[in-house]
């Protein structure tokens, strides 16, 4: 993928989320942010992916340049996948339902299409036996390769994940990650933050270091967290790799 | 649990000496005069003034759901001007009793405009605008139950719900509303019950709803007790069928989540 990021601004209240980012990505398959907690990584995931507009600063991806109109950002986000944190599914549909609605309602495919689709989706991430359980039944680890399941079946071009690992405890992380990397080797694009440094390095053909609003810096992950150059990188990472 | 047994029961004893006691006493003071073949005679206009309870019940339930919904949405509304007359209004509205409603509602406002054009369309105008009045009046009460309903689903099911690119409106559709349905289902079904009851109100614009007949039957026959046990039957064979429905909901819903 491309993108091009140019002095983006996006302001809560007094907090400058995120304050003059610019970043240029010519050709990556798997671009990561990392960074300290509070950075902007997030929010910086929510404007490329569509979900909110930034105040100031254009982004391009993929040349195409997004706008801040309402039904332009939709057809964007259609095109796309989306991950957050936590708390994706929607409680009160099954797993395979989940994934079938949007396929039928946004996508315009019928039921029965919808169903083979959301079956082949599950299949693929080993959760046909799930498909029946509502999310509540499911454990975090189960949800959230449910919640990428979703976002992959309708072929997404970009698939954003935001700490796609961090609610769930060190083997759900290990199933969840295994599956991101399995995807970027099929040949997905993916924008992911995360705090899982091993994976960052192991998983990204390009990553950015997000603080205080900025990209402090961003290099291919040898050169990232071999030889970072911005010394609030290097005290961020001698910090996060100390244990 | 035996002393508790033995609590139970005397409790229960005592209730039903209490219970005879009264039902004995009243019933000798009538006794002679309570005549059900009074009630009997009239059981056409009984019967018909239950099947207009039932209509307007029904139909005020539908009208108070469009109601409830425009204020819900207008109380959402991106525009201040619509909120903040939607929350006037809704207060203005909540807190006036319903009898003032009616009357003010019929004789000063829709009796005067709308009336003639609806009694020479053959209609009848005040079962009409006292339904519309008393879906006005429930709406205000559903309108807060559904926003409390909205309001309570996570800012995350919003984001997902557009992540995943659905429409505003199928946002509402597939993910907000079945989730809040599920949660205010039981407040709903409790709402019916009180609307049941409200619209024995009617009766002071006189529509001839349950009540009404009820009450022409008694004075025009000096009935007493057979008057007044069909009038609460009638009431509760409607009320406790929602009632019993509102707690199944909340049960079943309660297993579902
Ligand atoms: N909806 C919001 N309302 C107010 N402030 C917000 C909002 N979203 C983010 N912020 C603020 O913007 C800043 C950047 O937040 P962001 O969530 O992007 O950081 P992050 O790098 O993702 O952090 P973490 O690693 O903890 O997830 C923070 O100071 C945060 O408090
Ligand atoms: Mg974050």
């Amino acid at each position: 993928m491309k993108l091009e990021a140019t002095s983006l601004v996006k302001t809560y209240g007094k907090t400058r989320a995120l304050d003059g980012l610019s970043l240029v990505v010519r050709d990556s398959r798997v671009l990561v942010f990392i960074g300290p907690s509070g950075g902007g990584k997030s929010t910086l995931l929510r404007v490329l992916g569509g979900l909110e507009t930034a105040d100031q600063g254009n982004v391009v991806v993929n040349g195409e340049t997004l706008t801040a109109d309402p039904a332009g950002l939709q057809a964007y986000r259609r095109k796309n996948g989306f991950l957050f944190q936590q708390f994706n599914l929607f409680p009160h549909l099954t797993a395979l339902r989940n994934i079938a609605l949007p396929l039928e309602k946004v996508h315009g495919h019928s039921p029965a299409d919808a169903r083979g689709m959301a079956e082949q989706a599950l299949d693929r991430f080993g959760l046909i036996d799930h498909g029946h359980k509502l999310p509540a039944q499911l454990s975090g680890g189960q949800q959230q390769r449910v919640g990428i399941a979703r976002a992959v079946a309708r072929k997404p071009e970009v698939l954003f994940l935001d700490e796609p690992t961090s609610a769930l405890d060190p083997e759900m992380t290990a199933e969840v990650l295994e599956l991101i990397q399995e995807l970027a080797e099929d040949g997905q694009d993916i924008i992911l933050s995360t705090h899982e440094m091993g994976f960052a390095k192991a998983v990204a053909d390009q990553v950015a270091f997000v603080a205080a609003g900025r990209i402090e810096e961003s290099a291919a992950p040898a050169g990232l967290f071999g030889d970072p150059q911005s010394p609030v990188c290097q005290r961020f990472l001698s910090k996060v790799m100390r244990y | 649990m035996k002393r508790h047994l033995l609590a139970n029961t005397l409790v229960a004893l005592a209730l039903v000496a209490l219970v005879g006691w009264l039902s004995t006493t009243v019933f000798a003071m009538l006794g002679t005069q309570t005549d059900w073949t009074k009630a009997w005679e009239y059981r056409e206009t009984l019967w018909r003034g239950w099947l207009v309870t039932l209509g307007i019940s029904i139909a005020a339930f539908c009208g108070s759901i469009v109601f409830g919904l425009l204020f819900m949405l207008g109380q959402r509304s991106p525009l201040v001007v619509v909120r903040w007359t939607c929350r006037a209004f809704l207060e203005f509205v909540r807190d006036t009793p319903l009898l003032v409603h009616l009357l003010f509602g019929y004789f000063v406002i829709f009796a005067p405009l709308i009336s003639r054009p609806l009694g020479e369309q053959g209609w009848d105008d005040k079962l009409l605008i006292g339904i519309l009045l008393l879906s006005v009046f429930e709406g205000a009460y559903l309108g807060e139950i559904l926003r409390g309903g909205v309001d309570s689903i996570p800012r995350t099911q919003w984001e997902s719900a557009r992540a995943v690119g659905f429409s505003k409106l199928q946002i509402y559709r597939y993910v907000i509303f079945p989730q809040a349905l599920r949660r205010v289902l039981p407040a709903m079904a409790g709402l019916f019950v009180s609307l049941i009851k409200d619209s024995s109100l009617l009766n002071v614009i006189g529509v001839a709803e349950y009540f009404y007949n009820t009450k022409n039957f008694i004075s025009r026959s000096y009935a007493g007790l057979e008057g007044y046990v069909p009038l609460a039957l009638g009431y509760l064979v409607l009320t406790l069928p929602v009632a019993w429905l509102s707690h199944w909901l909340e049960k079943r819903f309660r297993h579902e989540t």
